[in-house]
């Protein structure tokens, strides 16, 4: 089992573009009783990989309340970046 | 974060924009944090450091060998001091839930580069400090400042962050600032020798090694969670400092190997003052976590621009804690400290602008 924030950034090195729900949902089952598994952590954690140039974001959009959703996803560089830092 | 087009219904971009101003405005805050929890640990150390079994140490009879007095007693009291933080990181950590990925990553490459920069930051670069300090005198403080510009060349250079003229200028007036509050510190007519300039290059060394290790910590903390970071460091510098280092210091000393070991070993046993050293640790733990976290939230220049206020602030804890709290004598801050700190807040308003505007031009 790897570190919350190491499985975060492992998750797009696929290419895939998610948000945090759609992570959380890729994780919870190995990670749903992890205090930092909140959203508010989450999002921090998502936001500090973006700041960093990991992962990018790629598309905003509002859920049904009017809340924000920021999509994220990794590019080559981001990718190469998380893979030669955290091995499978 | 950078401004560039990405796809967003009407208010998604509005609320982005306020959800980006909060983490950067708290990603300030938490680096300005790491320089004002800072103080709190040199004035806990430092009152710790006279107190109970010290005063002894430091005194006419303590039968320590004159290096071991200069030497060894700095590193043990590193030691003692990261010893204590360790422990209570580790409580710390279990007690929000994070031992389990303390010990999933430390075996991982993140990991390791925390080990290693906290060699580099700890031990090596306290050392070379108090080295300096002794050799050349407190010409070394304002060359030790430099840190916080090696940092953002290394953010620059290794993690390709932003550094904007104007962010440059922020940090150059930074650097003056900490040269000025350190400058009441100078003792003149050392003397410009061998001794001087090795002294000088021991100064170099420990800015060197605080800004590798801000950068790098704080660009690994964007992969290893700060609060499992903090673990990692603390851990490594507390054995690194309170087995290896004080071995090697009373090894070179003469006073034979173990001596170091059985003063850290004293120390910690010595009930009038470790428990100043655990307040003391409690202070760095938060202290270099903020460092770390700042510097993963707001880019190496930024995160230790403002964790450069420690210059300050630590004269201000001092005269708080040991002047005011334990009635010792010395502590007052001279004008230039005052005016210091105005002169750093600017700087650090101008590198915050800078680099807003210059993560906008991206």
């Amino acid at each position: 089992m790897k570190p919350l924030n190491f499985a975060i950034l492992k998750y797009f090195t696929s290419g895939v573009e998610a948000c945090r729900a759609d992570v959380q949902e890729a994780l919870k089952a190995e990670y749903s009783g992890f205090r930092a598994f909140k959203d508010k952590a989450m999002d921090e954690a998502l936001m500090t990989a973006a700041s960093n140039g990991l992962i990018e974001e790629s598309r905003l959009d509002l859920d049904e309340n009017g809340n924000l959703v920021i999509y994220y996803k990794a590019l080559e560089d981001g990718i190469a970046a998380i893979n030669s830092y955290i091995k499978d | 974060m950078t401004e560039r087009a990405v796809s967003a219904p009407a208010g998604a971009l509005e609320a982005k924009k306020k959800m980006e101003k909060s983490f950067r405005i708290k990603g300030i805050f938490i680096a300005l944090m790491s320089g004002f929890l800072y103080g709190g640990y040199t004035a806990f150390m430092t009152q710790g450091m006279s107190t109970g079994v010290w005063g002894e140490w430091y005194g006419v009879a303590s039968g320590l060998s004159a290096f071991a007095v200069v030497y060894t007693l700095s590193a043990v009291g590193a030691a003692v001091n990261d010893i204590c933080s360790a422990v209570w990181s580790i409580i710390y950590a279990a007690i929000i839930g994070r031992l389990g990925d303390f010990g999933r990553s430390l075996k991982s490459k993140p990991g390791v580069i925390l080990i290693i920069a906290a060699i580099i930051g700890g031990p090596l670069a306290s050392t070379a400090y108090v080295v300096g300090l002794q050799m050349a005198g407190s010409i070394i403080i304002p060359i030790a400042a430099l840190n916080a510009a090696i940092g953002a060349i290394i953010g620059r250079a290794v993690y390709k962050q932003k550094l904007s003229g104007g962010m440059i200028l922020g940090i150059v007036i930074c650097f003056g600032a900490a040269v000025l509050i350190g400058s009441t510190g100078f003792s003149g007519g050392t003397g410009f020798n061998v001794t001087t300039i090795i002294g000088i290059i021991a100064g170099f060394c420990a800015a060197l090694g605080w800004g590798i290790e801000g950068a790098v910590g704080g660009y690994a903390c964007c992969m290893v969670d700060y609060e499992v970071a903090i673990v990692i460091r603390q851990c490594t510098s507390g054995i690194a400092n309170g087995v290896i280092l004080v071995s090697i210091l009373s090894l070179i000393g003469g006073d034979g190997i173990g001596s170091g070991i059985a003063l850290v070993g004293q120390a910690l046993t010595d009930a009038p003052s470790v428990w100043m050293f655990f307040i003391g640790g409690v202070f760095a733990s938060f202290s270099f976590k903020f460092w770390y976290k700042g510097a993963s939230m707001c880019g190496a220049a930024l995160g230790m621009g403002c964790n450069g206020t420690y210059a300050f602030w630590g004269p201000v804890w001092c005269l708080v804690v040991c002047g005011l709290i334990f009635g010792v004598d010395g502590y007052a801050i001279p004008w230039q400290g005052w005016v210091g700190a105005v002169i750093m807040v600017i700087g650090i308003v101008i590198l915050a602008i800078s680099q807003d505007k210059a993560s906008k031009e991206a």
